[in-house]
């Protein structure tokens, strides 16, 4: 059914590819093109919506002024340093539900009665225990990338066929081989779709708790441009966030293609969308 | 065998089997409960169960959990139910124009790992401090994980299938409403399923850093004066909120759908 039309006029050779690239982000270009004459128009207040070149002069200033790069940094650390510590924690207590009765039965309802909280929630209450900082953003990062990778590992653990793992039994494979060699790889790619939402997780937690009470963080920034009504610099923040969490996404994206460069279900699925 | 003990019998298995299901739960509040009654944290810091407990009796009974629960839910679900309409309608497009998938991939790629939350400030500019503004963030989150669900299921439907009913000169709307639109309708409700937790999320969070009342709000202002046990109450609220509605999102899609086999879901 229907997907984008392509230059199928253009000869397939892999000197004709940029060209087939700029024509699929042509829309982007497009879009930018209708903010800009829209704005130059004076169809929009100036001040509710820069324009695209205002915008972009704006985060270049920015950066330059090194504000967003030391924003920027502390709040990539919170959100990748929670996400990190989280998936690891998700896939040690996920692993654990998945092959022992005992660890589910402990761990089952706690992630079942706290899946649906929101955690920013926590994070006054977490102000109040650990004062504004650190230690407040990353908990709340890493509890909210904790239950994701959890769930799909146990649900990545419980769908490697029995088949496997009794084959390994019977050659007498013991049993901290068979997690760490049959299950934990079986479980992977359902491991990775768990920390890809989680990765949506970490930035929308940083940047939320950051908006809520912080002394630094782009979310931070973001917020006190708003308040003081530096808007040009407010959306220059916003891009800068929008385009950090693009390339960290397609970063996974890439890691995970290598990680799972064995997997045929994994390639036959990415290939159609 | 008399009818009585049977009975018996079996509220004793549920009682236990509840027990076996909860008890880390039951061992939570028990840590909680006795670490605040043997003075191991101030109650400023970790109020005890009871206390929270007798808060939300009071917050209860004055209106004070009722009135705000009930603003969030009306942004959370007009901001829902407005990206439902928006992501379905471009999601069913996108499947089926090839020039409206080459506009709008692009733009939904680089926008859906964007936090949405970032555009608080951006929101309230437009829209001002209140609920439309909410609302608004709540569609701008929700829309495009319905977008995707629905051109998934869109473009899910069989051939054969689309190819019958052209052959019986179907015109291309009614193949929408009459074939694409039912067939693509469990994709686009699991799409509602993740979505309504979402939209709880969002509103929440959004009223926690803009104000202007809710649950949220409510939840930070009871901070701002060291209210301990009502910042608990407000977190329970959450909580309860987000579970019940999960649950219900289940109960009606078995409810709705139900010639779709647990096996087919997405």
């Amino acid at each position: 059914m229907a997907l984008s039309p392509e230059l199928t006029f253009l000869p397939d050779e892999p000197r004709w590819r940029w060209l087939r690239g700029t024509f699929r982000l042509l829309p982007i270009a497009i879009f930018l093109l209708i903010w800009q004459v829209v704005v130059d128009l004076d169809l929009v207040d100036r001040s509710f919506l820069p324009s695209v070149s205002d915008t972009f002069a704006a985060l270049w200033q920015l950066t330059r002024d090194g504000e967003i790069g030391l924003n920027l940094w502390v709040s990539m650390y919170r959100a990748l340093g929670g996400l990190l510590i989280g998936s690891v924690l998700g896939v040690a207590i996920g692993l654990a539900m998945a092959t022992s009765e005992r660890a589910n039965e402990f761990f089952g309802p706690l992630v079942a009665t706290t899946y649906s909280l929101p955690k920013a929630s926590l994070v006054p209450l977490f102000i109040l225990w650990f004062g504004i900082g650190d230690t407040t953003d990353m908990l709340t990062v890493v509890l909210a990338c904790l239950l994701p990778v959890i769930v799909s590992t146990y649900h990545g653990v419980k769908a490697v066929p029995p088949v496997i793992l009794w084959s390994a039994r019977a050659m007498g494979t013991p049993r901290h081989l068979v997690l760490w060699r049959i299950l934990f790889p079986g479980a992977l790619p359902s491991i990775l779709t768990g920390v890809r939402i989680a990765l949506g997780f970490c930035f929308v937690l940083t940047i939320s708790a950051e908006m809520i009470a912080a002394k630094s963080g782009i979310g931070k920034l973001i917020f006190i441009y708003g308040e003081n009504g530096a808007y040009v610099h407010m959306f220059g923040g916003l891009l800068a966030v929008i385009l950090a969490a693009f390339v960290a996404d397609r970063a996974l994206l890439a890691v995970m293609s290598y990680l799972l460069r064995w997997d045929d279900a994994y390639h036959a699925a990415s290939a159609h969308g | 065998m008399d009818e009585g003990n049977g009975i018996a019998r079996r509220v004793g298995a549920v009682v236990k089997a509840a027990a076996i299901h909860s008890y880390s739960l039951i061992l939570l509040f028990l840590v909680w409960e006795g670490a605040s009654r043997l003075g191991l944290a101030r109650p400023l810091f970790l109020p005890s169960v009871t206390d929270v407990v007798r808060q939300f009796g009071a917050l209860l009974a004055s209106g004070d959990v009722l009135a705000p629960l009930v603003l969030s839910l009306y942004r959370a679900f007009a901001g829902l139910a407005l990206a439902v309409v928006v992501g379905m309608i471009a999601g069913l497009v996108m499947a089926r124009s090839k020039w409206a998938h080459w506009a709008l991939d692009p733009l939904v790629s680089l926008a859906f790992p964007a936090p949405k939350i970032a555009f608080v400030p951006i929101f309230i500019l437009w829209f001002g401090i209140d609920s439309l503004s909410k609302i608004l963030l709540v569609a701008f989150t929700c829309v495009l994980p319905m977008l995707v669900a629905t051109y998934h299921g869109a473009i899910g439907v069989s051939r054969t299938i689309i190819w019958s009913a052209e052959a019986m000169g179907t015109p291309e709307r009614t193949l929408l409403y009459r074939v694409i639109l039912p067939a693509s309708l469990p994709y686009v409700f699991s799409g509602i399923r993740v979505t309504t937790p979402v939209a709880l999320i969002t509103a929440f969070t959004a009223e926690m850093i803009a104000g202007g009342g809710g649950v949220g709000a409510a939840l930070m202002f009871a901070q701002r004066f060291f209210q301990t046990p009502t910042v608990f109450v407000y977190i329970l609220v959450m909580l309860i909120t987000g579970f019940a509605f999960d649950h219900l999102m289940v109960r009606l899609r078995d409810r709705l759908i139900p010639w779709q086999d647990e096996t087919e879901r997405p």
